[in-house]
């Protein structure tokens, strides 16, 4: 029965079967067109339960150690700790800057003041304290989801462990070996 | 009669002090005194009774009338890569890695996109001053991978629906940014902190560094200037003879 039709049909099946098995392997050829090279390194998040997280205090004034964005309304100098507060200083005498206090606040990079009220972020979350004493911040009000946060590390270029909600909050990113390709990527 | 006379000048003396008085009550500016004001980094900011903020991804916006309790008001998605905002007059800078959007806030509980200024990927902080931006644009690992040199842009703000680029320079590796007088103060991270002379505001020249104050926001006020860095903050007064003075120092430890 094996007429050159029919050999020539088998073939044309046995190639599609290929074909089709080929187009359906995922692509772990090394740097496959448009991902980014995998050099045996990414970056997995850095998580914390939202009760860590939204953590907050008010306490005696700190050094500065990893200092961030800053923010001036008279009298007053709020420095922001990176990832973990805000100083208050009072300025009054620029020569001679007082440190007040320091609101502890996980993951806050951001800082802004009017009147007595101070604005601050908390992972996604927008905090407002009373500072009508500077001394002793009063945490008025917490907004939630505030501000949207993303699920990527910020760089571009690299490979990174895909965030799982379920494992808490991302406050963070660090860069780890990690000897497969991990399933995200940017 | 004559006694009216003395009457009258005096009355008219009262009458033009208190004239004085209240218009000097009313001259708060763009900046009121107990609104503040943030370095160039800056995700939050306030204009009168609106707390602006931006996410990697969007605008988020609040009415603040009521301190204590702020009211969303508007969201406005924007493309990801969103890192600054800084308001002037009636407009929203807002910097973000492909480039600058410019919003009309003349209805600040509503702010509406009236142009944008794109430029290759990275990273940038963006001030204003009269009809000019400054801009810095950081190359480097997280904000442009694949090379390129850092600068200071100058962009013509004349008509803000064709936005032009009238000057660039090379930097180092700016940050922040910040503008008084005649002075735009950019931060060169751990290169320092350099100044520039803008009697041209079209075309920022180099004026001197202070290459041992690692400098990465700053806060540009009238004859002083708010520098934080990695070695801490610090604070110096400068007048129109390009003399500074350092006037306080809160190291880091």
């Amino acid at each position: 029965m094996s007429s050159p039709k029919l050999i020539y049909m088998k073939s044309l099946l046995l190639l599609s079967v290929v074909f089709f098995a080929l187009a359906c392997t995922p692509e772990y050829s090394d740097d496959p067109a448009g991902k980014p090279f995998f050099d045996k390194t990414g970056y997995r998040p850095i998580y914390q339960s939202e009760s860590e997280i939204n953590n907050v205090l008010v306490g005696l004034p700190t050094a500065l150690s990893d200092p961030g964005k800053i923010y001036l309304r008279e009298p007053y100098l709020f420095i922001n700790e990176k990832g973990r507060g805000i100083h208050i200083f009072d300025n009054a005498d620029p020569r001679n800057p007082r440190n007040i206090s320091f609101i502890s606040i996980p993951a806050n990079f951001d800082i802004a003041v009017k009147d007595d009220w101070l604005y601050a972020d908390n992972a996604s979350d927008l905090l407002v304290y009373d500072i009508s004493d500077p001394k002793q911040p009063k945490l008025k009000k917490r907004i939630e989801d505030a501000i949207p946060l993303v699920n990527y590390p910020p760089y571009t270029n690299v490979y990174f462990e895909c965030v799982d909600a379920r494992k808490g909050i991302v406050m963070g990113w660090e860069k780890v070996d990690m000897p497969t390709r991990p399933g995200c990527y940017r | 009669m004559k006694k009216l006379i003395p009457i009258l000048f005096i009355a008219l003396i009262v009458a033009g002090l208190m004239i004085l008085l209240a218009s000097c009550q009313q001259s708060g500016g763009d900046v009121s005194p107990q609104t503040g004001v943030g370095g160039s980094m800056a995700r939050f900011a306030i204009t009168g009774n609106t707390l602006y903020i931006v996410s990697k991804q969007s605008l988020e916006v609040y009415d603040i009338t009521n301190g204590g309790d702020p009211a969303k008001t508007v969201k406005k998605d924007l493309a990801v890569g969103i890192e600054t905002i800084f308001p002037y007059q009636d407009h929203l800078f807002i910097g973000a890695t492909s480039g600058m959007y410019i919003f009309d806030n003349k209805t600040p509980s509503n702010p509406v996109q009236i142009s944008q200024y794109s430029h290759v990927l990275s990273c940038d902080p963006v001030v204003a001053r009269g009809k000019y931006a400054y801009v810095t644009l950081r190359s480097g690992v997280a904000c442009r991978p694949n090379g390129g040199q850092s600068s200071l842009d100058v962009v013509d703000l004349s008509n803000l629906q064709s936005l032009k680029m009238v000057d660039t320079q090379r930097m180092v590796s700016p940050y922040g940014l910040g503008v008084s007088g005649n002075m735009l103060f950019v931060c060169e991270g751990d290169n320092g902190l350099k100044i520039m002379d803008l009697s041209n505001p079209a075309k920022p020249v180099f004026k001197t560094q202070f290459k041992d104050v690692p400098a990465y926001d700053v806060i540009a006020l009238d004859s002083s200037v708010v520098l934080t860095g990695n070695h801490g903050l610090f604070q110096y007064r400068f007048d129109n003879n390009d003399n500074m003075e350092l006037l306080s120092k809160i190291p880091v430890q």
